[in-house]
């Protein structure tokens, strides 16, 4: 066996990984606010034909991207205008968001289905470093946002875990009553967590547009990674740093299909093979649904209810 | 909330007026559709054209007709399942892959029974054994979450995807049970003779897309929702659903509860996929499948809250949309099909907005100031 | 005006320690259909432990939210240190220094002790200096006697410590002046004593604590005032050494007594109901202790006892919803202790719960379908005859209502209680107990009336009633024998008709 081409997939899989942790990262950060956003699948797919559509039309990369996180801000605004705003079913809004922006992408990306992309996202060149044996590949083989996306997740880490706003963001899942009694607004955390959440999901999307996918094509772009990301949120248990275990095992699970392919390894056919990130995921959640995982690891204590004050 | 000067605030209503009732799913059906014409204008179709023609191909013609019934056979059942799970506040949306199980299972069980039953017997048969497979599907997520207390969105999630590629490995990646044996080319195994019907032909000699289980499908909504009505079952689940403390009260078993909920979901969508294998096609089908029914079920429960009368008028509806917007894309002006997505995403995000009226009124006041 | 502000500045000329810290002027609070404080005087002196005292409804916990700035008075205002403030939230009570500790507390399990205590302190870092966090929580423990560790988990501390928990959180926000309510409700007597030490040692360096209470028995001796509040008046006021236990209880729920007693007409026979030894406990609290009781048919025995000590659960051990750890529950004949609830009810029990729309009725479900909720079902629900006994039992009984297919959450209380009542003594057949749980909470006067009649009838028709009860004034009028539940225990048991008031009072405040 080749184990040079199991880095390389190893490789990939921390690269296809930045999708997992980005979209993952925004959920996170919107859940633990207290509202569930199932739409991530659904802002995937808009921040990657959105992106497109701009470079497309005016060459710019960073213009691409930064259309696709405003976006990610509208879309997930509606989401929280609904949910936070006028208290309505989180799940359901969700999931309507899911059908809508899928169909909303599909349908403004029609006229750009099959074409070419119109930039890249390509690694940085670090020159001899990256023919490193064993490192090489794998810690210097990859584009700027990568890199960007490890430090964003260190970021958030720390933000949640250690600064003031970042207490205050894990409270207000757990207990809003509380900070409501401190004269905090819930409202407000969750809006700006929700929308924040939005935009890292649609720039999840957009980035695996240019870094990863060959071309637009609504059912074949993302295929499930939106719901993986989900997943993924209860696999780090709701910490930024956990995610990206989960992400690159999942990133590793979603290449392996294609790196048997290549090496013309059939022990299983490759739709059983397709089907083991979800197995795994599925795996993971029934780990973590033990009571004592629940306890030290669980969802915030008010994920999806919304939140009504107590008339004084 | 104080806008402009005046407070505005939210107080439950007590009773919702009629009017209101009615209003808010249709206002939800007109704004999404202005929504809609945005995006339409914005990509050089004329709105009124498009839904126009949207709504002659899918209401009027009669090919649009039958097709829409047809369309709206599995989404009934999906409708179904995802409203008598989602009454529950059980949130499953593995529908999708329970009606994938249930055209694998309805497939097994009309290939397994050859000739040898007759059609009043094989065709039930194969809609029980699609029911059957439904349920299995949904049985772990059921079972995860009363033991473990899993959330079902996920795992039902999941197991779409797994159900997705098991279809798939079925037709396109194996030579088994399930693909033709007279051809090389992958495609399924056709069922028993018995255990098909054939279209409905509305006294005309055209073949449709209408079958039969369209009116098996409306039969087993009507039924549900007597049998929830007048059953001991559905009295129970009514009142978990209504407050868990009242039901703990009354001594009933809110896990049973729950679980069976779940089982009988899965196994309604279940029924939705093997209604394929009898109807159109026959056979296991991945192609036929992949247009998201499992999906629109939740937005058609959604948009009939929960109410299984209601879920028969916006499947056809929905259907309808679909149908429309299929001839959309091959007619003078195509517009992609995936405007009736849109449509139906934004109809649901409309009424859940709406859904904030009907439950509260809206008193806006004066603010005094304070000294 | 003038005399006041005399009155008050003379005594901050006082030494410091006995100085005005706070003080409460004609506060009068209103809710919807209730006056809580009615025109209330209070004062607190620096460096005093102050308990209120009152039942259930006195109005002490009401003075203690106003006093911090939870609620604004209708009427009256604050004093502290010879100021009147005004105080629009609980915020504004901690800018001068005032914090109340809550009987349910709000702290978020996942967060450390250090974390919880400096939630939404106004001069946090943007960058939590946790170290320092820690060392300054320490430091405030170790000084008042509150052994916690800064960085243990909070969900997973016991209630006492996670009551240490908002004490600290009070004193690191600079509180001068604590408001406790109820603060032993969730205490053992070993934490109990852990507790005084504290506030002792918070007096000692000048702060002042008002204790919100009603077992008389723990605060006599930490309190060195005792104000006593029932219907939302002050009725006394002692100090220590002044204190006279029978005086306070007195004070507490004496009362004249021009209630009609009524009592059973006819001889009691067998007994229908019985529980003995029974223990439950929870999560290692011990929630009930070694009871024994019996009805009779054609009694109604009384349990009295001030909220929180037990009530519930004794209701759903008796009715089958809880299984305890040790002991029998007897109806009619046959064990139900370990049956559920449906198992008592085949043996002849009814219950009819305190929580009228949350638990004993389903609220969007008409008051045909509620009637059927406690009978057996057969496959299919029988509402036609439902609909006519529910229609019978509007007429019978007066019951205000569109129609029986109106939702019973759109029913005032006294009708839900008038159909929660009819469904379990009348249309659950062959139901020969009942246990009803504060039958008259939050209702007019008509309908008291009403429900007390329907229990007096349904005593005659020889049904044995045991009915746990919050309010004294009805137990004293109907129980044909009188029990006190205080802390899980049944402490008292007396007739009805020579039941001693004080003795009854004294057991509820929990002593001899």
């Amino acid at each position: 066996m080749n184990s040079n081409i199991w880095l390389l997939t190893f490789a990939d899989a921390i690269s296809i990984a930045t999708t997992l942790i980005l979209a993952s990262l925004g959920a996170i950060l919107t859940e633990r606010s207290g509202v569930i956003n199932l739409g991530v699948e659904g802002m995937l797919l808009m921040g990657a034909v959105t992106g497109f559509l701009v470079a497309d039309s005016s060459g710019n990369l960073w213009l691409a991207l930064f259309v696709a996180v405003l976006v990610g801000v509208v879309l997930s605004s509606v989401h929280a205008a609904l949910t936070v705003g006028l208290r309505a079913n989180q799940i359901v809004s969700g999931l309507a968001m899911v059908i809508f922006a899928t169909g909303l992408s599909q349908f403004i990306g029609k006229p750009i289905e099959g074409d070419p992309l119109p930039v890249l996202i390509r690694p940085i060149d670090f020159g001899a470093l990256s023919d490193l044996p064993l490192f090489g590949p794998v810690v210097f083989g990859h584009d700027l946002f990568t890199y960007l996306t490890w430090a964003l997740v260190a970021s958030a880490s720390f933000y949640m875990h250690r600064t003031r706003p970042g207490l205050l963001l894990r409270a207000t899942g757990d207990a809003p009553a509380t900070v409501d009694a401190q004269g905090g607004s819930v409202a407000r955390i969750r809006w700006v967590h929700t929308m924040v959440g939005g935009a890292l999901m649609t720039f999840a999307g957009a980035w695996y547009m240019f870094a990863r996918a060959a071309a637009w094509n609504q059912s074949a772009t993302t295929n499930g990674i939106g719901w993986i990301a989900l997943a993924l949120v209860v696999f780090a248990s709701w910490r930024p740093l956990r995610a990206i275990g989960g992400a690159v095992l999942f990133g590793f699970s979603l290449q392996v299909p294609f790196t048997l392919q290549a090496e013309q390894i059939r022990i299983l056919p490759p739709t059983i093979v397709a089907m083991f990130p979800y197995l795994i995921t599925l795996a993971v959640l029934v780990v973590l649904s033990t009571p004592r995982a629940r306890r030290l690891l669980g969802a915030p204590k008010m994920l999806g209810q919304p939140f009504v004050r107590d008339e004084r | 909330m104080i806008i402009l000067g005046r407070r505005v605030r939210m107080e439950q209503r007590l009773s919702t007026p009629r009017l209101l009732l009615f209003l808010v799913p249709v206002f939800s059906v007109f704004l999404a559709l202005v929504v809609g014409g945005v995006f339409l204008a914005a990509t050089g179709h004329s709105p009124i054209g498009t839904y126009l023609d949207l709504i002659d191909n899918g209401y009027t013609t009669f090919y649009g007709i039958t097709d829409t019934l047809g369309l709206a056979t599995p989404l009934i059942c999906t409708g179904l399942a995802a409203a008598f799970a989602f009454r529950m506040n059980l949130y499953s949306i593995g529908q999708e892959g329970q009606m994938y199980l249930g055209m694998i299972g309805g497939a097994w069980a009309g290939i397994a029974i050859a000739d040898s039953l007759p059609q009043l017997v094989a065709v039930p048969f194969v809609l029980l054994a699609g029911a059957a497979t439904g349920a299995a599907w949904i049985a772990l997520p059921a079972f995860l979450r009363a033991r473990l207390g899993t959330s079902e969105i996920v795992s039902t999630l999941l197991l779409n995807y797994v159900a997705l590629n098991l279809l798939n490995y079925l037709i396109f990646g194996s030579t088994g049970f399930f693909r033709d044996p007279t051809t090389s080319f992958p495609q399924g195994r056709l069922v028993a003779d018995s255990a098909r019907l054939s279209p409905i032909s509305f006294f005309t000699d055209k073949v449709t897309n209408t079958y039969p289980t369209f009116l098996i499908a409306v039969i087993l909504a009507v039924v549900l929702f007597w049998l929830m009505r007048v059953s001991n079952y559905g009295y129970e689940t009514a009142v978990y659903a209504d407050s868990p403390n009242t039901a703990r009260y009354a001594g009933m078993n809110s896990t049973w509860l729950q679980s069976s909920v779940l089982l009988i979901s899965g196994a309604l969508a279940g029924v939705g996929g093997a209604m394929y294998v009898v109807g159109p096609a026959g056979k296991v089908d991945p192609g036929l499948l992949q247009v998201g029914l499992g999906y629109a079920g939740i937005v058609v429960a959604a948009l009939a809250r929960y109410n299984f009368i209601a879920v028969i008028v916006a499947a056809v509806l929905f259907a309808g949309l679909r149908t429309g917007g299929n001839a959309l894309q091959i007619s003078n002006d195509p517009v992609p099909i995936a405007i009736a997505v849109v449509l139906q995403g934004a109809v649901l995000l409309f009424a859940l907005g709406g859904e904030l009226f009907r439950r509260n009124k809206i008193i806006i006041t004066r603010v005094q100031v304070a000294t | 005006m003038a005399n006041l502000a005399m009155v008050t500045s003379a005594l901050m000329q006082h030494d410091e320690k006995g100085a005005l810290a706070l003080a409460a002027r004609g506060v009068t609070k209103r809710f919807p259909g209730v006056v809580a404080n009615d025109q209330v005087n209070f004062d607190l002196a620096r460096g005093e432990v102050h308990t209120l005292l009152g039942e259930n409804g006195a109005g002490k916990s009401t003075l203690a939210s106003v006093l911090c700035g939870l609620y604004r008075p209708e009427a009256g205002h604050v004093v502290r240190d010879g100021k009147e403030i005004r105080l629009n939230s609980p915020r504004d009570g901690l800018a001068h220094g005032i914090a109340m500790v809550h009987q349910h507390f709000r702290l978020v399990d996942r967060f450390t002790v250090a974390e919880n205590v400096v939630l939404g302190h106004k001069s946090l870092s943007f960058v939590l200096a946790t170290a320092e966090i820690e060392a300054k929580v320490a430091a405030i423990t170790e000084e008042f006697g509150l052994p916690l560790d800064p960085r243990a988990v909070v969900g997973e501390l016991s209630a006492g410590e996670r009551q240490r928990v908002e004490i600290v959180k009070a004193l690191y926000q600079g509180a001068e002046i604590l408001l406790l309510d109820e603060p032993t409700a969730l205490l053992a007597p070993p934490e109990v004593e852990k507790l005084f030490i504290t506030v002792r040692a918070m007096t000692h360096v000048g702060k002042s604590v008002v204790f919100v209470s009603h077992k008389l028995g723990e605060v006599v001796d930490i309190s060195d005032r005792i104000t006593v509040m029932r219907g939302g008046k002050v009725t006394g006021s002692v100090r220590r050494g002044e204190a006279d236990v029978r005086r306070l209880a007195e004070l507490m729920v004496g009362r004249e007594i021009n209630i009609v007693a009524r009592r059973a007409k006819l001889p009691t026979s067998d007994v229908l109901l019985s529980v003995s030894q029974v223990h439950l406990e929870r999560d290692g609290v011990e929630l009930l202790s070694d009871i024994n009781l019996d009805v009779r048919a054609g009694e109604i025995v009384g349990v009295a006892g001030v909220a929180g000590n037990g009530q519930r659960d004794l209701a759903e051990v008796v009715a089958g919803l809880q299984t305890p750890q040790q002991g029998n529950v007897t109806v009619c004949g046959t064990p139900t202790a370990r049956s559920g609830a449906r198992g008592a009810r085949r043996a002849g029990l009814a219950y009819v719960p305190e929580d009228r729309l949350g638990t004993g009725l389903a609220p969007s479900l008409s008051i045909v379908d509620n009637m059927v909720l406690t009978r057996e079902r057969g496959f299919l629900v029988d509402r036609k005859s439902a609909l006519v006994e529910s229609e019978q039992f509007i007429k019978q009984l007066e019951i205000k209502t569109p129609g029986p297919l109106t939702p019973t959450r759109k029913l005032s209380g006294g009708n839900s209680q008038k159909v929660l009542l009819a469904r379990e003594l009348f249309a659950v057949s062959g139901a020969r107990v009942l246990v009803v749980c504060s039958p008259t909470r939050g209702l007019d006067v008509g309908a008291v009336e009403a429900v007390h009649t329907l229990l007096d009838e349904a005593r005659d028709a020889g049904k044995a009633i045991l009915m746990i009860s919050e309010d004294l004034d009805e137990v004293m009028t109907l129980a044909d024998r009188v029990m006190v539940l205080y802390r899980g225990h049944i402490t008292l048991e007396q007739s009805g008709n020579d039941a001693d008031l004080d003795r009854v009072g004294r057991a509820m405040a929990g002593i001899a």
